[in-house]
């Protein structure tokens, strides 16, 4: 068993004071291996986004160690800390300056970050743009000039402009159409192998965890109640908030609704 | 054969901007009979919303909106009635639920309130304590348990779900013929989704409510509709009873939607393209079932 790249060691986050604390996060602990691709799935409010925030560094936890490569995360995150981990946003259009043209918000993280020689950058942004799967003239236009799946493959390349080996996706496809959306998880899967790279997927789409995770831990209320295999966890969820999720979801063929009942009358087994 | 509630002929819509003419709907035709539940489904753009407004005759009331067919609602051309007929149409015999409830309803009134602007619709004399008895049974229906809670909030101090409950308890409030639902309960989490449906299908069978039903989710089509048109850049290309579409999807668009959707069992990313000439191919058309 190789080392985790991540490790969150007991993290909690406690927001508020006094009598109004929200607990978003309890006592969280699981490790992330190089080149998997871990999802964190839960309904809103379950804390998955505060803890994808506090990977990240946007802000620290109230308590408890997040490591990277073996090393603790610092609370306030150095240059480095911030090019090793690298975040895909929900939406594209407001997460790329609307100012900028795709090149430039492109070059940006490539002059933040000191990337390849000032004269090889403008060439890099056409190989990244390249890489998923844009045309490299693309760079002259604006974000809004683009739809919305040609703008996420954008914010792709972005966190993989600085070549960081940990990508947090937050709900990377949830805003695009289901062709589009097949696109990009297809893509997404692609770069994870030429790159070696790893992905927290962040989500509340069991369809799509089911088919892009290796492993997927299961929120609820700020804390993690489950953790475990994609397949096992869909063939024998261990937790009953699981078995509801996944026999909530609503589906296209059959197969996939004898899943979901089976699922569900394991439910009522044990209550 | 009985007058269907909505029946949409060759309607056609477009939009005289500065740029010049864009038409977005190509001449689309769908009907929903009296009590059946009918869903539009199509990717964002399809012309699947916009729909819906012309139905409700928002759309009419812009200036840059060139509309042409035929929209009839209980046989009654929309075309040709006055602004004030069309007006009384609306949140009585025609309601409309949205995508997302909280921001749907007004802020600044109390739920109970709202029930009974809505309820003064059909009958302009109600008393407030008959609106408010009568908001209470219907929040029942909907299983709101606390009712008396409930109407005494503002809606953002109820939660998603229960504000989607109340929406389609007004909506369904004045026993409308026809309600139109636009994405409901996206904006919820599943298990909230699939309670707020489950609910939604039970009432509209009970009051024998036709539904035209607005979706980009299959899934949530698959279980709710008993027939399905797939809109496509502004044009049905399938359409049939949601049995035979799901399970052996014609066209090529809808094929290639359906192979789109991940799977819960499992497969892997589906390889397909997001734009084909096929797609442009003609509508195909599923025979209905027998009815009994």
């Amino acid at each position: 068993m190789t080392a985790p790249i991540l490790e969150l060691d007991n993290v909690s986050k406690t927001f508020g004071t006094g009598d109004d604390v929200v607990q978003a996060a309890q006592s969280i602990s699981f490790g992330v291996t190089k080149g998997e691709c871990l999802a964190i799935v839960g309904e809103s409010g379950s804390g998955k986004s505060t803890v994808a925030n506090m990977i990240l560094g946007i802000y620290p936890p109230t308590s408890g160690e997040i490591h990277l490569n073996g090393s603790v995360l610092p609370s306030r995150r150095q240059l480095a800390h911030r090019r090793a981990i690298q975040l895909v946003q929900q939406n594209p259009l407001s997460s790329l300056n609307p100012k900028r043209s795709i090149g430039a918000s492109l070059r940006l993280a490539l002059d933040v970050h000191e990337i390849g020689a000032k004269n090889e950058r403008a060439d890099l942004v056409s190989a990244l743009l390249e890489e998923v799967g844009l045309p490299a003239d693309y760079a002259k236009r604006s974000p809004t000039a683009l739809s919305g799946g040609q703008r996420q493959r954008v914010a792709i390349a972005r966190a993989l402009a600085c070549q960081s080996q940990l990508v947090v996706l937050d709900e990377p496809t949830s805003a695009l159409d289901v062709l589009v959306q097949a696109r990009v998880l297809k893509l997404l899967n692609q770069l994870r192998e030429t790159r070696n790279l790893t992905f927290v997927f962040i989500t509340h789409d069991l369809s799509v965890v089911r088919n892009i995770a290796s492993r997927i831990a299961v929120f609820e209320r700020g804390r993690m109640i489950e953790l475990g295999d994609t397949s096992t966890l869909f063939s024998n969820p261990a937790h009953p908030y699981t078995r509801r999720l996944i026999s909530a979801v609503p589906v296209v063929t059959d197969e996939e609704a004898a899943l979901r009942s089976a699922l569900a009358a394991g439910l009522e087994d044990t209550n | 054969m009985s007058i269907p509630t909505l029946d949409i002929q060759d309607l056609k819509l477009g939009f005289k901007g500065y740029t010049g003419y864009a038409e977005v709907l190509h001449g689309i035709s769908l009907s929903v009979a009296p009590g059946e539940r009918v869903a539009l489904v199509g990717e964002s753009g399809s012309g699947k919303s916009v729909t819906a407004r012309i139905v409700l005759g928002l759309l009419q009331e812009l200036r840059t909106a060139r509309i042409s067919g035929s929209v009839r609602f209980e046989g009654k051309e929309l075309d040709r009635l006055t602004k004030r007929e069309r007006h009384a149409l609306r949140g009585r015999a025609m309601s409309m639920i949205f995508q997302d409830p909280t921001s749907s309803l007004n802020p600044v009134f109390r739920i109970g309130e709202q029930f009974h602007d809505v309820l003064r619709r059909a009958d302009a004399k109600i008393t407030r304590e008959a609106a408010l008895e009568r908001a209470a049974s219907i929040l029942a229906e909907v299983s709101v348990r606390d009712a008396d809670r409930v109407l005494n909030a503002f809606p953002f101090q109820l939660s998603g779900g229960l504000n989607q409950r109340v929406m389609i308890a007004m909506a369904l409030a004045n026993e409308p013929a026809l309600l139109i639902a636009d994405e409901p309960g996206t904006a919820l989490d599943v298990t909230v989704q699939a309670q707020t449906l489950q609910l939604m299908r039970k009432l509209v069978e009970e009051h024998h409510t036709a539904v035209l039903f607005i979706s980009h989710n299959l899934g949530v089509v698959r279980e709710f509709a008993d027939r399905v048109y797939v809109i496509y850049k502004g044009r049905i290309v399938e359409q049939g009873p949601t049995r035979a579409v799901f399970e052996g999807p014609r066209h090529p668009y809808t094929r290639a939607l359906m192979a789109a959707v991940p799977r819960l069992t499992g497969g892997g990313i589906p390889d397909i393209e997001e734009n084909s000439p096929d797609f442009g191919a003609p509508i195909e058309i599923h025979p209905d079932e027998v009815q009994t």
